[in-house]
């Protein structure tokens, strides 16, 4: 008994670290492979330029700004122009309709003169993301992002239990990587989260 | 170390040789000192924490404790009908042991009703003291031990108790005798009781609509953690669950309130039990079930959820409605035909549900709460800072216009929370927004503002937040306070149900909370707070200075108050228009708005704990005038 339940505890432990995820394999492949397809969509749908013209100079210069007394200055001057937020966030809503489950397709963009950091561009109506932290305005770069916006390749992450994101370039009209999106689900969803 | 004792005493030498017997007769001595139990009665302004010291914050009023006692150490009440009087008995005992208190009024009629709660000794990490606040339920004879095992408190010598004195508005007018009766250390103590009942009723009608905000229900579930957890599947859909929601409305509405809950999130998701199931898209898209809406609104639409409530069955004022960018009319058809016809289709079928249900007595609203910082939208639905944000509300306006019939007795509403930018929206929404929820900072600046919006018929709120429980008991009274000399309609405590991770060992302070999870002491409901109590009671003088208005001028009762409270004027409630004010709101500072708030902020600050005990004492002054 004793070596068997070892056996168990190694191949858990294995499992575990290895980051495989916790969906039932069926399951987790269907959802990968719509995902996937998903994103590798939206990387020739989505216009790199117009995501370009999103977030206004002045947001940008604000986003890093701090004043003792003014506890909101960043996120009190975020701005953006909402044409361009538009059209990119009605393809992206679009792209989410080609998965046959409830997913959400999210704009990042990385933050110019700050290398590491990166920006959640847009959302979208599931509230889904593996990579955002509630309310914040930016937040630091996961490696895998940085994989997607060095090599324009999509890379696939399950690490957090019940969850799939599809990470894609955004190209815009000279070829260069200006930006990711986010194809992501989870296998069980939960109508209360972030209702705030 | 008795040794030391003796010589400091005198009784060196040769009654050193009695030693062992003295130390006897000092132990039987000191120990009938030290078994000492005692009863205290203190104002519901001075809390005490639990040695039996009042809290640092409230110590400034401490004269305040004489007031309450009459003669021969009676404790004098006195209330209008159709309300409360309050105040607090503290159990003090030397050392640790059992005890039993019980506080009656006997009235045959049944017309006076106690209701009596221990009072929760919280840790705040800030300052590392205790404060009483949340309010434990007990029955009126209630036994337990010091220290209360519950709170593990070390040393704990003093538990306090909050009594509130329900006079029924029928109740005859006259005296009351009671008492209160603490068994402790084999004795009794009584602390006699006079209730005066005055001929006074105080209007059922608040004044002010105090509002208590709070966002989706995910905290239910980690607040009632036991409940959820014996049924995490199917919980949010339970009748148990819709249950819990009834009783935060209950609770808040028995202390004079209301309470609201938004159901969308900002990038528009809903929450199943805050809209109806949409199916279909464009044309086809309708609603195709009303089952959990109706069950969780139903009995709040109404009343049916408040008719064990003293207060009588009422269905609830206000509401927020689940429409926001995304809902019902998908995003993705923004600006296009589809838009508009999901939009209006579904709001149509949403204004005929409720009139054909006769839900007619609630303000249905129409509510952005969303910012663009939340990256789920282009424009910001709450407190818009850039102008150019407006004309979306312009567009949802017309919308809401087309999808309802211009005679609909349903009470839709367009509301929207304003700071930055109020001055512009006030002009530029004019006739489209109809309740306006305001920046308290800068409406100050803004002292014409009220009056034209109430003389167009729209509602005006202002919104903060609860004071931390390190403050002054009173300072929970400022916010009704200034809504009535302000002459607006509400006060908004943007959230008062997130009382912080542990509130009972390592209390945030509870600037978000004004209720707790009743859940720790087997309680499927939650628990108020004395700074809820004290609200309750605020109100309560304020529609009874508010009711004087026909026989003395309002401005000069608001004056009086005012001068009562903390010795201001009128003008010291207002600031005055700042340079800014003139530059275009995207052009404003954080900053500059606390500088230009600097003169309401230096005049009014801190009120001290007596401060409205004080306004509670000319307002019954006049009654006892207008009799």
């Amino acid at each position: 008994m004793k070596i068997v339940y070892r056996i168990v505890l190694t191949v858990s432990l294995m499992f575990a670290m290895l980051g495989i995820p916790k969906l039932s394999p069926d399951a987790s492949v269907d959802m990968e492979r719509e995902l996937d397809a998903v994103a590798r969509i939206g990387s020739v749908m989505v216009d790199g330029d117009i995501c370009q013209k999103i977030v206004t100079q002045r947001a940008k210069e604000l986003m890093f700004a701090s004043d003792p007394r003014d506890e909101f200055l960043a996120g009190d001057n975020y701005d953006v122009d909402d044409v361009s937020f538009n059209a990119v966030k009605k393809t992206l809503i679009r792209l989410s309709h080609l998965a046959s489950f409830p997913a959400d397709v999210n704009l990042w963009m990385p933050i110019e003169g700050h290398p590491g950091k990166i920006q959640l561009v847009i959302r979208n109506k599931n509230e889904m993301s593996q990579f955002w932290n509630w309310g914040e305005l930016y937040g630091d770069m996961v490696p895998q992002m940085e994989t997607v916006l060095k090599t324009g390749r999509r890379v696939t992450i399950t690490s957090k239990q019940d969850w799939v994101s599809v990470l894609a370039p955004v190209h815009n009209s000279l070829g260069d990587v200006v930006g990711l999106i986010e194809a992501v689900s989870r296998a069980r969803a939960d109508t209360h989260e972030n209702v705030k | 170390m008795i040794r030391q004792f003796f010589e400091r005493i005198g009784l060196e030498g040769a009654l050193m040789k009695q030693a062992p017997f003295l130390l006897l007769l000092l132990m039987v001595i000191s120990g009938q000192s030290l078994l000492a139990a005692d009863l205290e009665a203190l104002p519901e302004f001075l809390r005490s924490d639990p040695f039996g010291t009042i809290v640092a914050s409230d110590r400034g009023s401490a004269d305040l404790a004489s007031s309450l006692y009459g003669a021969q150490h009676r404790v004098m009440l006195t209330g209008c009908r159709g309300g409360y009087a309050s105040f607090q008995v503290v159990v003090k005992i030397r050392p640790a042991g059992l005890y039993t208190l019980d506080v009656t009024i006997p009235d045959p009629s049944n017309k006076v009703q106690i209701d009596l709660f221990r009072e929760w000794f919280h840790f705040t990490d800030s300052d590392k003291h205790y404060y009483p606040d949340a309010l434990i339920p007990v029955r009126a004879t209630y036994s337990s031990r010091l220290p209360e095992p519950d709170n593990r408190i070390q040393q704990q010598t003093a538990q306090a108790f909050w009594v509130d004195v329900y006079i029924a508005p029928d109740t005859r007018p006259g005296v009351l005798p009671g008492r209160a009766r603490l068994k402790a250390s084999g004795k009794i103590t009584t602390l006699p009781i006079q209730l005066t009942v005055l001929g006074c009723i105080i209007p059922a009608e608040d004044v002010v609509t105090i509002d208590h905000n709070s966002y989706g229900s995910s905290w239910l579930a980690q607040q009632f953690a036991g409940s959820y957890q014996r049924n995490s599947d199917h919980w949010f859909e339970g009748d148990q669950f819709l249950e819990l929601i009834h009783t935060y409305h209950r609770v808040f509405y028995e202390h004079r309130g209301i309470f609201h809950q938004l159901g969308y999130g900002h990038s528009g998701k809903v929450g199943p039990e805050f809209a109806p199931v949409l199916e279909g898209s464009g044309r086809a898209k309708h609603i195709v079930s009303w089952s959990l809406y109706d069950r969780h609104y139903g009995p709040l639409f109404d009343g049916t959820a408040f008719s064990t409530c003293r207060r009588g069955p009422r269905p609830i004022p206000f509401v927020y409605l689940p429409i926001n960018p995304e809902w019902p009319a998908s995003y993705e058809f923004w600006d296009e035909p589809g838009y508009e016809t999901e939009f209006v289709n579904v709001v149509s079928e949403m204004e005929r549900h409720f009139r054909e249900k006769g839900w007619t007595h609630t303000n249905f609203e129409v509510f952005f709460n969303h910012k663009k910082r939340y990256k789920g939208f282009p424009w910001d639905g709450d407190e818009v800072r850039f102008p150019k944000d407006l004309k979306y509300f312009l567009e949802y306006g017309r919308l809401l216009k087309k999808a309802l019939p211009p005679d609909t007795p349903v009470h839709f509403i367009f509301r929207a929370d304003v700071s930055w930018n109020m001055e512009q929206q006030f002009k530029i929404l004019n006739g489209i927004v109809r309740l306006w929820c305001c920046g308290g900072g800068i409406l100050s600046f803004y002292r014409y503002a009220p009056k034209m919006l109430c003389d167009r018929r729209d509602l005006v709120w202002y919104y903060g937040g609860p004071p931390s429980v390190t403050e002054s008991s009173s300072a929970i009274t400022e916010f009704p306070l200034r809504a009535w000399l302000w002459g607006v309609n509400g006060y908004v405590h943007w959230l008062t149900v997130s009382p912080g991770e542990d509130p009972w060992f390592h209390f945030d302070g509870g600037q978000t909370a004004l209720v707790y999870s009743g859940e720790r002491f087997g309680l499927t409901e939650p628990i108020p707070s004395i700074r809820l109590k004290i609200q309750r009671n605020c109100l309560q003088d304020l529609a009874l200075l508010d009711g004087l208005k026909g026989r003395k001028p309002l401005d000069s009762l608001r004056a009086e108050a005012a001068r009562s409270y903390n010795n201001s004027t009128l003008d010291d409630w207002w600031n005055p228009r700042p340079a800014l004010a003139d530059l275009p709101s995207d052009q404003w500072l954080g900053s500059a708005i606390e500088d230009a708030a600097s003169h309401t902020r230096h005049a009014l600050r801190h009120p001290a704990a007596s401060a409205w005990y004080n306004v509670h004492q000319y307002a019954l002054s006049l009654q006892a005038e207008a009799k």
